[in-house]
């Protein structure tokens, strides 16, 4: 039994892409956000791959200093704003319902609104490009003074920052949709210490979208105020406390855009190694203080200012470890001793795990000020995030596609296009952000559109620029394998991998409503798993017997 | 709803603490108040539940329940509310025409969700009086 009983009748459907588009059932408004994250994944790399072929080699000229500025703002605000973070929560809009048994989420038409304020922010920021003056061009940060109007003149730094309070309030909206649905959907039995260890990671996720977003809204609702002539961050302290207020969003928006892949990895996990997730009292426990330490860091990103009391900071974030640790632990004791089975999806989960500890590492150079001092504004730090983010996050998030792609669509990937994406990305990856972090020792600065003939950086720069073009490769056979998947249909059944949670209960694609028969009984945060478990030990009993 | 609030409250204590050390180790009103910001709107959403439900700080799992409630298929509403907020805010940075429009659209949509919403409450109603 679901937790909430839909009136009769049916479903109201409107025909072709405009009931697409103002469907409010959870798993359209998923997969349309989904759908259009990944546009914006794809225009994200088309303006990174720009910037490295600028970079292959000094003095290239390919786009002038003006555009690169363009670049690099567009493609940090496309990728956090547009990107990760909404994929993140598409996630949860699509899964997070099915996993705790629920017909629907809370508040479908704020989903709905939600959404579409998301949407528009990203189409908003993004006609920065048809303006005269270019897009926004101040970073995706955009501090003050650079980003005032005296500074950072047009309206395409304008319309970047209507656009980012728009996808915020959009993500917002969406998250708090998620809160309600987990705080008061769950099915019968299901206790929030039975919800899924990706139902979890997505909960914490949007509490710290929800503690965190709206201090965006202020800080960039402000910079537009000041942009309009308001004189609101004026001088030193104006100028550390826009910084304060942006980073307060802007370090937990790096947990919201990794936290959800890490419980997508986990779930991969715990399904190709046939156990359950190794530690979960402890994991749960781990996430929230994870969550919360990890809203009290922000100003690490200021150390060198000299505005802020770095010991607080540096305390705070090398306390990360400890939470961080815990998660790898509960990896590696659902790996030993269990029946491993090499998937797309589990090489994914696996590189997920490998590369984030390198993202990770790094990290703790950058919470220490002492050594920050010497990696700030270097490409180690581009090295450390892109780590985090790219071959930590989008690494879970393939491993999520692989995983539930016949749950959605109800037909397989191809396992063997599969591999070779997975091979392609990580070569692409390491051969991309691993001469990073060299760069930024030999002392290459962060946003530079030319740099000087130099015996070092010419070389490992061309390394980076021919692991970005494996990376497309690499996005490109994943192309290919959706349409072909999706063209020459493998069906997948409704539980093709031997599923632990409630998702797995319902058919491939679920239907409205989403269980149309009784869901099984709750025990645990692996009902399924404990019903497998549950049948093989009354055969053995009555094979004793 | 059981035991929904419960983890915010867990979570809003841990950021509580944070904030009590980041006060007494930095003393940055910014700083402070921020985080009091985000600890007070997680409490706020946490006693919103539980004015709704006290059962939402109660432990344990949800009870059965066969609450009735209309889900909407389709609703043009938000979207329409979104686009007009999307044209509003695009003509304060380009041109005033698409901040009327955007109010336009903004009226028709409140008014559109109105309608929604009441159809919504007979369905309801309707099934309500076909099976007592």
């Amino acid at each position: 039994m679901s937790a909430a009983t839909s009136a009769p009748g049916g479903v109201r459907t409107l025909p072709g892409w405009l009931g697409a588009a103002t469907s409010a059932d959870h798993k359209r408004v998923g997969l349309n956000m989904a759908a259009a994250s990944l546009v914006f994944f794809l225009a994200g790399g088309v303006m990174a791959l720009l910037m490295r072929a600028q970079l292959a080699q000094p003095h290239t000229g390919f786009v002038s200093e003006g555009t690169y500025d363009e670049l690099f703002t567009m493609h940090g605000s496309t990728m956090i704003y547009l990107f990760v973070t909404p994929m993140a929560l598409a996630l949860a809009v699509y899964l997070v319902p099915l996993q705790i048994g629920a017909a629907q989420v809370a508040w479908p038409r704020l989903l709905l609104g939600g959404f579409w304020t998301w949407l528009s922010g990203g189409v908003v920021m993004q006609l920065g490009w048809l303006t005269e003056e270019g897009a926004g061009r101040a970073g995706w940060f955009s501090y003050v003074p650079l980003a005032n109007d005296l500074n950072t003149p047009g309206v395409g730094q304008d319309l970047w920052t209507i656009g980012v309070i728009m996808a915020a309030l959009g993500l917002f909206l969406v998250a708090a949709c998620v809160l309600a649905t987990i705080a008061t959907r769950r099915a019968p039995g299901m206790s929030v210490l039975r919800m899924p260890v990706f139902t979890w990671t997505e909960l914490v996720s949007v509490l710290m979208v929800i503690g965190a977003f709206p201090v965006l809204i202020v800080a960039m609702s402000l910079l537009y105020a000041e942009r309009l002539g308001a004189q609101v961050y004026t001088g030193f302290s104006g100028a550390i406390d826009y910084q304060d207020l942006f980073w307060f969003f802007g370090h937990p928006v790096v947990y919201v855009m990794f936290f959800p892949f890490l419980g997508a990895a986990a779930e991969v996990i715990a399904v190709n190694a046939r156990k359950r997730w190794f530690g979960y009292p402890a994991f749960v426990a781990s996430m929230l203080a994870f969550a919360a330490l990890s809203m009290s860091v922000w100003a690490h990103h200021m150390f060198t200012t000299g505005g802020v009391t770095n010991q607080y900071f540096a305390f705070t974030s090398t306390a990360l470890i400890l939470p961080a640790g815990m998660e790898y632990l509960g990896m590696l004791g659902t790996l030993i001793g269990g029946a491993i089975v090499l998937r797309s999806s589990m090489l994914f989960a696996l590189g997920f795990f490998v590369q984030f500890l390198i993202g990770g590492t790094s990290g703790i150079f950058v919470a220490s000020p002492v050594l920050d001092y010497h990696a700030e504004d270097s490409y180690i730090v581009v090295g450390h995030f892109h780590y985090t983010l790219f071959a930590g996050s989008v690494f879970g998030f393939f491993a999520g596609v692989y995983h539930w792609f016949p749950k959605v669509t109800g037909a397989r990937l191809r396992e063997s296009l599969g591999k070779v994406h997975f091979v392609l990305l990580a070569v692409g990856t390491n051969l991309t952000f691993m001469p990073m972090f060299f760069l930024g020792d030999y002392g290459m600065s962060r946003r530079i559109a030319e740099y000087p003939t130099h015996p070092s950086w010419g070389p490992l720069n061309l390394l980076e620029s021919i692991g970005a073009g494996i990376i497309a490769l690499a996005v490109a056979v994943f192309l290919v394998n959706v349409g072909l998947s999706l063209r020459r249909r493998e069906p997948a059944g409704d539980d093709p991998w031997g599923g632990h949670t409630l998702e797995w209960a319902t058919s491939s694609p679920p239907p409205p409503g989403n269980f149309p028969a009784a869901l099984p009984p709750i025990r645990s945060y692996a009902p399924l798993l404990d019903l497998r478990e549950q049948k093989r030990s009354a055969l053995a009993g009555g094979g004793g017997t | 709803m059981r035991g929904g609030a419960i983890p915010l409250l867990v979570w809003a204590a841990l950021l509580a603490l944070l904030m009590a050390g980041n006060w007494v180790w930095t003393g940055d009103t910014i700083q402070v108040g921020t985080f009091a910001f985000a600890v007070l709107l997680v409490i706020g959403f946490a006693l919103a539940l539980v004015v709704r439900d006290r059962g939402a700080v109660r432990p344990g799992p949800p009870p059965r329940q066969a609450r009735l409630e209309a889900l909407p298929g389709v609703s043009l509403a938000p979207v329409g509310i979104a686009l007009a907020l999307a044209a509003i805010l695009f003509g304060l940075a380009f041109g005033h025409f698409a901040i009327y429009f955007g109010g336009g659209l903004l009226a028709a949509s409140l008014g559109r969700l109105a309608l929604e919403l009441r159809a919504a409450g007979r369905a309801r109603r309707r099934y309500e009086d076909e099976h007592p």
